[in-house]
This record gives C-alpha cells, sequence and structure tokens, in this order.
C-alpha cells in the first residue's frame, strides 16, 4: 500500500515545478501533498466522529503569524500583514515561506530553538559560557542551509574552544562526561532515550544494558579542560588519546582511554572493558582507536541513510514544533518500542528528507505547505483525542515573546547580547530576563509547558514594558499614534495589528471603543488597551 | 484557617467582582454556604489532612562554597589538622563549637549537630544540585529541589505567596521545581528588604482591575474560537498573580514594620535581613524558605574569612532560633545550615582548605529535632567519618521525617519514570529522640 503511494509521488515529482523547493529529491510541495492524502487515510479518514474531521483553513493573518513566528521568530510586521493581504496570487503562502526561509533571522530563530534543546539539559551553569557561541555557529548553519548530517557531524567530532566552536555545546552542556554525552547525542539525534539502559536492562526497551556503554565507548577520550587566555575565563572540549589510566582503582572510569561498563555488584572494581558498536546497525571498531577517529566513525553512522532514527527525529521534532502535534511524544523519544500516531506519514516524510539530503529548508517548505499545518489551531485539550485535525495551539518560546513584544511596542533590543566571563552576566540583558523567566525546555510535551506568576507579573508590571506602553514616554509606540491617528477606530485597528498582527473583530473594535468613551481620558485609555492585549493569551500563544 | 478567611477578603477587595469570589467559593461545600459560615468542622473535612500539615515549615541556611566544619562546629583543636581555630563551650556541657559562633554556642541547646555527613561529590554545581535535591544532575530527569517538594506536599491552600522562596544566590545549580513544573520554581528574591521584582503596580489598584476587566472582555473571542482552556489558564494565572501582590500576605516582605529590637537582634548583615524575611514568611505561611550566603570556598586564607563569614551568621542564627522559640514556631520550622560539602582537613600551602565531601557537618533546630545533641563523629584528624555516617539521602530523608512528608512518594517524570521523593536511606532517628 504504501509502496504504491510512493510510485505515485514519483509520478507527481516528473510533474513538478517550483525549482526552489527542489532538493535532489521530490519537490517539497509534492510531498505535502502526500503527507495530507496519507494522513486522511491513517490519522482521520473515514470517520463519522465530527470531532474527527478536519477543521478549516486558517484565514491569511492567522496563517502568517503564524509562519513568522515559526520560521524567523517574530510575528510579521504590520507592513507585511498588510502587503500579504493585498496579494492576490494564487501562491502567496509559497512565496511567503521562501521569503521567510531565505531571511536571516530564521537561522536565528532556529538556532536559539536548539540552544534550548541543548542547554536545558546542562549539568552546570558554567555550561552557559557556550550558549552565544552556539547560537552564532548555528544560525550561519541554518542560513548557509547546511544540512542536517552536516550540523550533527559537527556536534559529534566537535573540538576546541567553547568560546570559538558553538558545535562544543553538546559536550560542554555535560561536561566532558562520556555517558551523559552519550545519552544526550542519542537523545537529540536518533530521539532515542538510550540511557534508560545505563543502569539496567529496560523491561520495556528492546535496547541492553551492554549496547548503551557500547555506544559510550565512542567517546571515553572527550574531555573539558579549562583554558587561560589572559583575563578570560573559558574551557575547551579536547581529546586524551595519551595518559595512562588513573592507577587508583576507587576511581576506574576516571581519564580511562577506553571505555568500561561498571560491575553494578562491584561498582569498585573497572567494570568490563566495552568496544565501540552503534546499536542501530551493529556497525563497530575495535578498542585502541583516537578519539578523532571514533567520533568521525560515529557520525558517518548516525548520519547514513541504514540509520532511519536520524531522519525520522529530527522530522517527528520539527512537525510537533510546527504542526503542534508530535507524531511521537515526548518529540525525543521515539525508540522502536513507542506508537507513532500517523506512523506511515512520518516514514513517507523521513525518508524523503532523508532523500533530500536532510536539507532542512526542504523540510520546511514540505511541512508548512501541507493542510495539516495550514489550518485553523485549537487548543491541544480540545483536539487530544485526534491529532493533526487542527494545527494546535503553540505557546511562544521567550525568544519569540521578545521578538513580539519589540514589534508589538516598536522598541529596538539594544545591541547584540553581552558576552561576559561570567556567563550569569547574560542573563542581565532584556533577552537574557525574557529567557529567564518564560524559557521552557523545548523537548518537553507542549501541552505541559505552564505559566507561571513571575512571567504574568513581569507582562503585567515591569516597569520597562510600562515605560515602553506609556503615552507620556517621549518616543513610545503610542506617543507618536495618538497624534498620527486621531480617528479612535484607526488607532485601534493599528494596535491590533502590531499586537497580534490581525484585525480587530467587530465585537473586539466595540469593547475597545466603549471603554475610550467609558475611560473619557484618551491617552490612558489607549494605554489599557495596550497592556491588555501585550497580557493576552493570543499574544503569548501562537495560534 | 486564618489564611482562608484572609483569602476571601483580599479576594473581595482586591477584584471587586463576583467572578473571583465564586471561584474561591466553588472550593466550598454549598451546604457550609448555605448555613452562612465557614466552620472549623468544613475546613478540616475540605482541606482533607492538608491542615494536619499546616505550619510545618522548614528554613534552609545555605553555605555556597563548602563551609570548613573544622572552624564552624567540629573543631579539632591540638591537632594539626586544626590549625589555630580554638574551640569554645557551649550551653551543652561538653558539647563545643569553634569559636566563631559564640552565640550560637550560647544557643546549642536549641541545635544539633551531624557531624559525620559523608557523600562522594566535590565538584560545587554537582555537589549543590545534591544536596539540594537528594540525586545527582542527570540530562534526562530534572530532580526538583527539596524547597520546591516541600511546597508541593504541605503548602497551605489558603497561602497567596509563592511557596518556596530563595533569598539571594542565584543561578540553577541549586535546583527549582524540575519535574514538579515551574510553579514550584524557588521564587527568587536577590535582595531581602525590598519588594520582589515585578510586584509593584505600575497604576493603581482600581487601574489595574479595569485592564484586567478590560482584558477579560477581549479575550472573549478568542477563548470562542480556539483556545478556551488556555484563555481560561491564563485568567487563572492573572488572578493569582494579581491576588498575590495585593494580598495583605505581602506585608511578610516588607522589614520596616518589624521593631527596631528585633531588626537589631538579627542584624543589619543582608543575611540576618535574609534570616529575618524568612522568619517573617514562615510566620506568613510559605513552607519553605531558602537564605543563601555566598564566599565559603576558602582555597586560600581559609581562617581570616571564615572567621568573617562566620561572623555574618552566627548572630542571625542564633537570634531566628531565639525568635522563632518565642513565637511559638520552632517546634513546626525545621532550621537547616548547610554547604554542598566540607573542607580538606590537611591545610594547603595557601592557608587554605580544598573541597572535601567525605566528611563534614550540618546544624539543624526545630521542627522536632532535640537540640543540644551530636550525631556522629569523625576520627581525630577529621579526615574520616568514625562513627553513624550519614548520607545525603538519610538527611533528605531527616527533613521529610520533620516536615511530615512522606519520602517514598513518587512524581512522574515526562520520559514517564516514577521519581521517589528520597531515594533510600533512613532518617536520623536519634535527632527525635
Amino acid at each position: 500500500m504504501l509502496s504504491s503511494r510512493r510510485l505515485i509521488s514519483a509520478g507527481l515529482l516528473l510533474l513538478a515545478t517550483c525549482g526552489s523547493a527542489w532538493a535532489g529529491g521530490i519537490d517539497a510541495r509534492a510531498a505535502a501533498r502526500q503527507i495530507d492524502e496519507l494522513l486522511a487515510k491513517e490519522a482521520y479518514g473515514g470517520s463519522a466522529d465530527s470531532q474527527a474531521a478536519p477543521v478549516a483553513r486558517a484565514d491569511d493573518e492567522t496563517f502568517l503569524r503564524r509562519l513568522a513566528l515559526d520560521l524567523v521568530g517574530r510575528p510579521p510586521t504590520p507592513e507585511e500583514v498588510t502587503a500579504f493581504a493585498l496579494d492576490n496570487a494564487a501562491d502567496k503562502r509559497d512565496k511567503a515561506v521562501d521569503r521567510l526561509l531565505a531571511h536571516s533571522e530564521f537561522g536565528e530563530n532556529w538556532a536559539r530553538y536548539w540552544r534550548d534543546v541543548i542547554m536545558y539539559r546542562r549539568s552546570e551553569d558554567r555550561a552557559l559560557l557556550v550558549s552565544p557561541t552556539l547560537v552564532t555557529f548555528l544560525a550561519k548553519a541554518f542560513n548557509e542551509n547546511a544540512h542536517w548530517d552536516a550540523i550533527a557531524r559537527k556536534f559529534i567530532t566537535a573540538t576546541g574552544d567553547v568560546r570559538e566552536a558553538g558545535e562544543t555545546a553538546i559536550i560542554m552542556a555535560q561536561n566532558g562526561n562520556a555517558e551523559d554525552t552519550t545519552a544526550e547525542v542519542s537523545r537529540i539525534f536518533l530521539g532515542i532515550q538510550i540511557q534508560c539502559a545505563q543502569c539496567h536492562n529496560h523491561p520495556t526497551d528492546r535496547w541492553k544494558r551492554e549496547q548503551f556503554h557500547e555506544l559510550a565507548a565512542f567517546f571515553p577520550r572527550i574531555a573539558v579542560r579549562p583554558v587561560r587566555d589572559g583575563e578570560m575565563r573559558s574551557f575547551a572540549v579536547v581529546s586524551v588519546d595519551r595518559g595512562g589510566r588513573d592507577k587508583d582503582k576507587a576511581k576506574p572510569r576516571r581519564g580511562a582511554l577506553e571505555h568500561h561498563m561498571p560491575d553494578l555488584n562491584h561498582p569498585d572494581q573497572e567494570g568490563k572493558l566495552m568496544k565501540p558498536v552503534f546499536f542501530v546497525t551493529g556497525q563497530h571498531l575495535e578498542s585502541g582507536l583516537s578519539d578523532k577517529a571514533r567520533r568521525e566513525k560515529l557520525a558517518d553512522w548516525f548520519t547514513g541513510r541504514n540509520n532511519r532514527w536520524f531522519a525520522r527525529a529530527y522530522v517527528n521534532r520539527m512537525w510537533s514544533e510546527l504542526v503542534g502535534h508530535g507524531f511521537y511524544e515526548p518529540v525525543d523519544d521515539i525508540g522502536p518500542d513507542r506508537a507513532a500516531s500517523a506512523p506511515h506519514t512520518l516514514d513517507y516524510l523521513a525518508d524523503h528528507f532523508a532523500g533530500a539530503q536532510y536539507d532542512v529548508k526542504w523540510l520546511f517548505r514540505a511541512i508548512t505547505a501541507t493542510e495539516a499545518y495550514q489550518r485553523d489551531s485549537r487548543s491541544r485539550a480540545s483536539s487530544e483525542a485526534t491529532p493533526f485535525v487542527a494545527c494546535a495551539t503553540q505557546r511562544l518560546r521567550a525568544d519569540q515573546l521578545f521578538n513580539t513584544l519589540m514589534v508589538a511596542l516598536g522598541v529596538e533590543e539594544g545591541g547584540p547580547p553581552r558576552r561576559d566571563r561570567n556567563p550569569r552576566a547574560m542573563l542581565a540583558t532584556p533577552r537574557g530576563r525574557m529567557n529567564a523567566t518564560f524559557g521552557y525546555d523545548p523537548s518537553n510535551r507542549r501541552d505541559e509547558v505552564a505559566g507561571s506568576i513571575p512571567q504574568a507579573l513581569m507582562l503585567m508590571n515591569a516597569p520597562e514594558l510600562n515605560r515602553a506602553i506609556k503615552a507620556s514616554e517621549p518616543g513610545s509606540m503610542l506617543s507618536q499614534l495618538l497624534t498620527q491617528l486621531p480617528k479612535d477606530e484607526a488607532l485601534i485597528d493599528e494596535l491590533y495589528l502590531r499586537c497580534l498582527a490581525r484585525e480587530p473583530s467587530a465585537r473586539e473594535r466595540e469593547t475597545c471603543l466603549a471603554h475610550v468613551a467609558v475611560t473619557r481620558q484618551r491617552a490612558e485609555a489607549f494605554e489599557d488597551i495596550v497592556w491588555s492585549l501585550v497580557n493576552s493569551t493570543e499574544f503569548l500563544n501562537r495560534k | 484557617m486564618k489564611w482562608h478567611l484572609r483569602h476571601q477578603v483580599d479576594v473581595s477587595v482586591a477584584r471587586g467582582g463576583a467572578v473571583s469570589r465564586r471561584d474561591f467559593l466553588r472550593g466550598i461545600s454549598a451546604a457550609s454556604i448555605a448555613a452562612g459560615t465557614l466552620g472549623w468542622r468544613d475546613l478540616v473535612s475540605l482541606e482533607a489532612g492538608e491542615l494536619r500539615k499546616a505550619g510545618r515549615a522548614c528554613i534552609l541556611l545555605w553555605m555556597q562554597g563548602g563551609p570548613s566544619p573544622f572552624e564552624t562546629f567540629s573543631p579539632k583543636p591540638g591537632h594539626a589538622n586544626g590549625g589555630e581555630t580554638k574551640a569554645i563551650s557551649t550551653a551543652v556541657p561538653g558539647l563545643e563549637v569553634s569559636e566563631n559562633f559564640p552565640r550560637v554556642a550560647a544557643a546549642m541547646d536549641r541545635a544539633a549537630i551531624i557531624r559525620s555527613m559523608t557523600s562522594k561529590e566535590g565538584s560545587h554545581p554537582r555537589a549543590t544540585y545534591l544536596m539540594h535535591t537528594g540525586y545527582l544532575p542527570t540530562a534526562s530527569v530534572k530532580y526538583p529541589a527539596f524547597g520546591s517538594i516541600a511546597a508541593q506536599q504541605i503548602a497551605h491552600e489558603g497561602l497567596e505567596l509563592p511557596a518556596f522562596v530563595r533569598v539571594g544566590g542565584g543561578g540553577r545549580d541549586g535546583g527549582g521545581g524540575g519535574i514538579l513544573g515551574v510553579e514550584y520554581d524557588p521564587f527568587l528574591m536577590p535582595v531581602a528588604g525590598k519588594l520582589p521584582t515585578n510586584t509593584a503596580l505600575p497604576t493603581s489598584p482600581a487601574r489595574h482591575d479595569r485592564r484586567l476587566d478590560l482584558l477579560a472582555r477581549l479575550e472573549a473571542d478568542y477563548a470562542a474560537t480556539s483556545a478556551k482552556q488556555e484563555v481560561s489558564e491564563h485568567r487563572k494565572l492573572y488572578e493569582k498573580a494579581s491576588r498575590m501582590i495585593l494580598s495583605s500576605q505581602m506585608k511578610a516582605f516588607d522589614l520596616e514594620h518589624e521593631p527596631q529590637k528585633v531588626r537589631e537582634g538579627y542584624g543589619e548583615s543582608q543575611f540576618g535581613l535574609g534570616c529575618l524575611l524568612a522568619r517573617r514568611l514562615v510566620e506568613t505561611g510559605v513552607p519553605c524558605v531558602e537564605v543563601v550566603l555566598n564566599g565559603w570556598d576558602t582555597h586560600f586564607d581559609n581562617f581570616p574569612r571564615v572567621k568573617e563569614l562566620a561572623g555574618q551568621v552566627d548572630q542571625p542564627l542564633a537570634y531566628l532560633l531565639a525568635d522563632l522559640a518565642e513565637r511559638g514556631l520552632l517546634d513546626n520550622t525545621l532550621v537547616v545550615w548547610m554547604g554542598e560539602f566540607g573542607r580538606t582537613p590537611k591545610i594547603n600551602p595557601r592557608a587554605g582548605r580544598d573541597h572535601y565531601p567525605r566528611a563534614f557537618n550540618v546544624l539543624l533546630a526545630g521542627g522536632g529535632v532535640r537540640g543540644g545533641q551530636v550525631i556522629g563523629k569523625t576520627d581525630e584528624g577529621g579526615a574520616e567519618v568514625e562513627d553513624r555516617p550519614v548520607a545525603v539521602a538519610d538527611l533528605f530523608q531527616t527533613f521529610c521525617k520533620s516536615l511530615q512528608i512522606n519520602p517514598a512518594a513518587e512524581n512522574i517524570a515526562p520520559n514517564g519514570r516514577p521519581i521517589k521523593i528520597v531515594d533510600g536511606g533512613k532518617p536520623v532517628a536519634e535527632l527525635f529522640a
């Protein structure tokens, strides 16, 4: 059944004409049509239940805000919303995707996303030193359209000063610990939580304890070492290919050139010598090889076409971010013993992503072109039963929220984030404060991310926010708009456009007008309106 | 009970609206409303065991950096490892502490010392995490700090303030809500004596109310189309936040109203103010407050530096115990003084001491702990635990016993793993004898 569908898609491939969506494999938008067909079959087709029926297509305003937040990490500007609304072209949604993918903010947005994926699992705060470099490295990679296999290879084989080589982030975040690094590369690049087998054979997973430690045997020679370079303190990820084993049997695994699986009954002993074996394919190396040789081989095998988990993990994660519901949830636990919603759809998309040489932008084009992505949204609470019939409402990540505030209130960030020897100083920037208050681990199930009191307090009361809202503050958005737009209705429309990237409904306009009338003080009334929009649920979410 | 009543008053004053009050009343049986009274019995059945634990609290005085046992509560005078530090007698015959704590010495009948704490973790961040959560850090499970556990397990429903407050300090090594969620993260107070961040309204309360009303009306369309659940949760959060900042309980943060005599008792140091704030918060119903004092990482010049740090702790700690006792709060409030590890018995060439988790000391008072006793001992040079080793899990079991928290209760990590509040260990029963 699936193979016949693949033949159909091959036929569509011949018909496809949009060059920019090609990437050595099937056209991304043709793939999108296949995905919608597959989903109709295996996710919500043939059911009489109205709850299971797909909802309508989202309107242009909703679509554009969603797309801009997803691709470039900020809402569309009022100019972008207007231009999009006035465009009558049939393919304007595709064109908007291409335009945003070409924007430098695209790389920055997804760089910050992956920074959170990696750094929320850091074992120590000092690892934050690598954060700015990580964002710079990834932003450049995504904007140059480095493919996902090339990016993964960089992370797996990284060495160097963490202030210069952002790809050292995964290892730095785990402080160079071989077992924790093993767990993280498996989780991030394969979606397999092999560390569950670290201590015991897991009752419901097929991977055995030995297999975890065989994977860890690719990493025994990595280390994080302090670097002193004048006043700046830093760290470097290094290969340790020389130097004897620690003679102290009380610390059998410190400084060892090979990995040993601890004997659970005799934890003080050295344990069993493990050879590097990749559990998915069984490919293996002999002991004694250099750190470089081990990690380069592992990168080959991780990203090889015979390892399907590599494409599936990335596809599942990106689908979940965009459509709001993963095939597997949580996104980083997709092992062979987990059940997927719509498994054939995932397979189809993952196989073609691999066929497109892991071209990240190809995948964004494919997913954003699906009806599943372009539908109206529902909250996860109400669409729990049938995934993919609607796009799920997503809570903004802290950086998206910060960018949204800047667009809404017309303020500038004020220079790049500071790089400081003390990583905590980076948190002292406005963006850093927002991240500290609103940030969350993006690998967690999105419907489990909850709001907190300090978040509400920040949006309600933060002095800098309220200054930016104030009409009497020189240069503030309201101080200008109040004179530029003397008609209340026009001003209300403008504020909705800036804050929520849409026009107000008739009822919302009425409510605002009534508020202005009751308040009598025009400036004060509009401050209240801006405050309410900035503090609204819709502002914090992307539909 | 008083929290409940105050809560109700605040809701009606602050929000001025029937909606909030209705939300509040929804939790109470219709019968008691019909009767027009809110009796003790209603509350008892309503709280289902919560009230039994009400009033239990914990104050953690966290000594970041790892305090030397030799210069604090386990001096070794006469041994080369003890250095120049002298021992002094205390209110308890035969029990001696270092000369750096004269006031705590005089209050030793209220406090117990564990001199046989032992762990294996000698790196600051990992040990800090371990001593806050009872677990070593992993990439897959974010273990909750004990303060977050206390917030989850024993906070009173009527509490309008955050249930876990961390005064001073910063960074994440001390942990937060972890798998329990952001609701249980510590509420951070960078300095005591000021209002917490973003709790001052930029407008009058009346205008804030007007804004909340406008917000609610403007949300109606969004709620009706696609995000009913989100809007409803958002609204509850805003009501909770507004209730908090308009609550009379916020007075706990304001140290100005404290009598001069009491302020002098705690001293004017930041740490002293932190201890005073901790007492006020506990008195208001906050189940866990952590007060952080940095600077104990004394790799060089150990002796003058510890003397100076001890000088910041001695008076506030002694006064805190007396103040809690005078207010009848000490029996229900566990006070813990500790850091992430101890320091090397051998004095290094820079007159400092390095990290040493194998043997260190913890001071405990209140919360059912019988004062005036010493648990365990180290050998002559303070290098090895000789008697009654206390592991980290044992210490956390002890916290649970004092706070009447079931240590075997499980929370579920996002990856589906059940995580016990404390994994293994046994409480140090002698402390409660």
